[in-house]
């Protein structure tokens, strides 16, 4: 094969690559390299056993499981918020609006500890439930409350671009032809927006499975019931038992990977319904 | 020969967007690469500027290989088919930019600037954003950046692609009066045959990354040497065996032939007509009112022929039967093309 | 259509329901912060935020978020130039390699530094016998905290960029102007809020960080503690007041922030 030296007309490709791959590597790749290596020097079998301990595996369950609800809660509180947003003229909208990015401004910690003193017997919410025997600071409802916090703005900023762009002549039509309201919401607007809801569920849900900031203070830390997996690597880490933390932290790796491959796919997906064809 | 291209080739992945291009233009003339699109034209147009390498050949500016010259070194100007205005700068920054990079001094620029404003008539509008200006105005805008620093060679992209029909017309011609008024070797890409034919000094027709063929507009027009721009240029029909027509016969190795509208002569039954005895009969499948003339479908046979009629002869209707003359076909032999004259008219020696 | 009255009642249903959300979810929680702050009164409020450790943890968030921004900055615009001008192999690898520490937890990010730089890492030996410490040190926070905020400028300039294609800078490069007058000129306007827009969220979760930090720090109060951390600290020590207290600096910084963030969206935004 011939070498022609391809040149490229707006200079500066040599440079630019060099400092992105430079730091890309530094920040990046070296310190997750550092991790397959040192995965690489474990045994398989110790691997298993830990990630297989009783307290382990309950902990991957009350991760899951909160994530797992808080995302759904988020889903359906987010597609209301971002038609709320879009759709209606109100006073305060703006601030509403705004207001929604709180959970990426506000320190995890702060939310945290907020949370829990809000949440708590003695606080103002968490008293009124307390009456009726219902406790939710340092329990799983308390954890779930505070990955709700964390994961909404996943959603409705996911959703609330596509909900803009929809051109209100599909309902028009719709309604025209006589359809309900509600008929129109399932059949027209839900399939549009579905693919965005779907990816900002699974944002919400990697954060909120690798959430560790707002959860701690809330959640009460009781192993095999309020002990989350970043909870788990971080004693481990606090205990020097590098391996084992390791090991647990691998199994999220792959799970957040798996979330973010398949949020991808859901949004190659929309952008080809979207934009025809390529 | 003041801008050459020998044997270049150039590939993106799998598709083969230049194939062997060599042609060569004279200094000062106005040349259009046209054809389809995926034809290879802007792939040529950008090879010549620098924006992309060829494979391998080579490409000769003023008798100097530019292979390995960059774009910027080139001398030559550049107008981008949406023109890419710097959207953030005025009309007069615009304009400056490249003598700015050039660092010519402040003085020079302002005058230069100045003089190309007026030149494409935009004086007063030199404040302007591109977001505040026509179409029309944005494609002056990037003929005057692109003329600003004197380029020897001017390459244009498409120039008329993103401009309303209306002000097309009119901007085509403006193009052509400028561009002979300053004398510089101008090539424009274009995939639209009348646009080329008009502006044009010569034209370059481009297909499937190869040349078809290289000619003033009127030669090429008249005697195209390939199927390809036998077919590219009006309304054509395809006929699949031209011998169904009286006093065309058979040559050897032919395959089908190419009509042109103006090569078909209608007739209505019990009109005057010179060659009703080479004639054949038609049906009419289809009238269309075109403004200055009438348009028709002709079935013969398994042939539709596209063909015209003026509108002060008397009407056909839809299903009336015709006779159906050709003058003379293009016949196509592989990628080839001839032209061959009816026979009845050359007995006669009349020329039409 | 006509407006009939279910479809304002359903409208005024979803507006209550959203306000409510927000009351609970978004509102209390600010509201609980401030309260539970001036709950024993100013004297103490200010004693909390003015102790000796506050301001230190203070000193070192604002040191860690200025330096988090400025790489993060430096590497934004250099990745965002370099995905979106250019042609090459490997691009789509490269982006989505840029987008990874966003997917990682926070703990695990500060897992990764610990095995790079910790006791246990083959070039550790090279750092002592260098004297430079990074684990339970500043360098490792402010590691942490560029990893944990590392694409949120370029993931803001990339799509813009995109947007606007090559064009004007072929142009310009054809006109023979160099790298850094395109870049100023020519591509930085189209740029510039989403830039600022991506300096503001890179800044405010570089200052609220806590879990990648908190694996870096070892809490050392004083040398190692970021506000958040010197909030858990105050809190697991059941000082609530000061905690509260301490918190209610990063509301407010939240705060400026996401005014910050809607001024600049919406000129953003009005510019278009």
């Amino acid at each position: 094969m011939k070498k022609a030296k391809s040149k490229r007309v707006i200079p500066g490709f040599g440079l630019s690559l060099g400092v992105t791959l430079s730091i890309l590597s530094i920040i990046v790749l070296i310190p997750l390299a550092s991790l397959v290596v040192y995965t690489a020097q474990m045994d398989f079998k110790g691997v298993i056993e830990t990630i297989t301990r009783p307290r382990v595996l309950a902990s991957f369950k009350v991760s899951f499981l909160t994530a797992f609800i808080a995302s759904l809660i988020n889903s359906v509180m987010g597609i209301i918020l971002a038609w709320v947003l879009v759709k209606y003229k109100f006073p305060g909208k703006r601030i509403l609006d705004g207001m929604i990015e709180l959970p990426f401004a506000l320190p995890t910690a702060v939310a945290g500890i907020s949370l829990t003193a809000l949440t708590a017997d003695t606080g103002l919410i968490g008293a009124a439930f307390a009456k009726i025997g219902i406790k939710i600071a340092y329990t799983r409802i308390g954890i779930t409350v505070a990955l709700i916090f964390i994961g909404i703005p996943f959603v409705v900023r996911a959703v609330q671009p596509v909900l803009e762009k929809l051109d209100s002549s599909y309902e028009e039509a719709a309604g025209i032809l006589g359809a309900s309201r509600a008929r129109i919401f399932r059949k027209i607007i839900l399939p549009e927006i579905l693919p965005a809801a779907l990816t900002g569920f699974g944002l919400a849900f990697g954060r909120c499975i690798g959430e560790y900031g707002s959860v701690v203070f809330i959640a009460g830390n009781m192993p095999y019931k309020t002990e989350i997996t970043p909870l788990i690597i971080m004693s481990e880490l606090q205990e020097y038992d590098y391996a084992s933390a390791t090991a647990i932290a691998l199994v999220m790796l792959v799970f957040a990977f798996a979330i973010l491959f398949a949020v991808n796919l859901v949004q190659a997906r929309n952008s080809r319904i979207i934009n025809g064809g390529k | 020969m003041y801008v050459e291209l020998k044997n270049i080739n150039k590939s993106f992945g799998n598709f083969k967007a230049s194939d062997n291009v060599s042609f060569s233009i004279e200094k000062g003339k106005l040349i259009g690469l046209l054809g389809p699109s995926g034809s290879g034209k802007t792939t040529i147009l950008r090879m010549i500027a620098g924006l992309e390498t060829p494979d391998s050949g080579e490409i000769i500016i003023d008798g100097k290989v530019v292979n390995d010259i960059p774009a910027s070194k080139r001398g030559i100007g550049f107008v981008f088919q949406n023109y890419a205005l710097f959207r953030y700068m005025t009309v007069y920054e615009n304009i400056a930019f490249g003598l700015r990079v050039r660092k010519d001094d402040k003085k020079s620029i302002d005058k230069r600037v100045k003089e190309l404003i007026s030149l494409v008539g935009l004086d007063g509008m030199d404040k302007r954003y591109p977001s505040q200006l026509s179409g029309g105005q944005r494609q002056r805008v990037a003929f005057a950046r692109a003329l600003a620093p004197n380029p020897q060679l001017l390459l244009l992209d498409e120039p008329f692609a993103a401009i309303d029909a209306k002000v097309r017309q009119e901007l085509r011609s403006w193009l052509k009066d400028m561009i002979t008024k300053l004398g510089v070797t101008s090539i424009f890409v274009t995939h639209d045959q009348d646009e080329a034919i008009e502006v044009a000094d010569e034209l370059i027709i481009t297909n499937n990354g190869r040349i078809e063929q290289t000619g003033t507009p009127l030669e090429i027009y008249q005697n195209p040497e390939t199927a390809f721009t036998a077919s590219f240029f009006g309304q054509t029909s395809i006929i699949d065996d031209y011998t169904q027509f009286k006093t065309f016969g058979r040559i050897e190795n032919t395959g089908k032939a190419i009509v042109r509208p103006e090569f078909v002569k209608i007739t209505k039954k019990g009109e005057v007509q010179k060659y009703r005895s080479s004639a054949v009969e038609g049906v009419v499948l289809k009238t269309l009112f075109r403004g200055s003339n009438i348009e028709l479908s002709v079935r013969v046979g398994d042939t539709v022929l596209n063909a015209r009629r003026a509108l002060d002869e008397p009407h056909v209707k839809v299903g009336e039967t015709v006779d159906v003359f050709l003058y003379r076909l293009f016949v196509t032999s592989g990628d080839k093309a001839y032209i061959v004259e009816n026979e009845s008219l050359r007995e006669n020696s009349i020329v039409i | 259509m006509e407006k009939n009255e279910g479809s304002k009642i359903v409208k005024w249903i979803l507006i209550g329901i959203s306000v409510l959300f927000a009351f609970l979810f978004l509102i209390l929680p600010l509201y609980t912060v401030i309260t539970d702050a001036l709950r024993s009164g100013w004297e103490t409020y200010k004693k909390a935020v003015t102790d000796e450790y506050a301001i230190k943890a203070a000193t070192l968030t604002v040191e860690a978020t200025v330096i988090a921004v400025l790489i993060n900055t430096i590497f934004g615009l250099f990745a965002a130039w370099t995905v979106t001008k250019f042609r090459f192999r490997g691009k789509k690898l490269l982006t989505t390699m840029i987008d990874i520490p966003v997917t990682v937890s926070p703990i695990i990010a500060g897992l990764i530094f610990v095995l790079t730089f910790g006791r246990q890492s083959p070039i550790y030996p090279y750092l002592q016998a260098w004297d430079i410490k990074i684990v339970f040190a500043v360098p490792g926070i402010i590691l942490a905290t560029v990893f944990v905020t590392f694409p949120f400028i370029s993931r803001e300039l990339i799509p813009v960029l995109e947007a606007q294609g090559t064009d004007e800078e072929e142009a310009a490069a054809l006109m023979g102007a160099n790298v850094f007058t395109i870049f100023r000129r020519v591509t930085f306007p189209h740029i510039k809020w989403a830039f600022l827009y991506g300096v503001v969220l890179c800044a405010a979760r570089a200052m609220g960080e806590f879990g990648a930090v908190s694996v870096l720090s070892g809490h050392l109060r004083g040398k190692t503690n970021t506000l958040p951390l010197h909030v858990e600290i105050l809190f697991n020590e059941f000082k609530y007041v000061p905690a509260f207290a301490v918190s209610s600096i990063l509301v407010m910084m939240a705060i400026v922030i996401l005014i910050i963030r809607s001024v600049v969206e919406y000129r953003g935004r009005r510019a278009e």
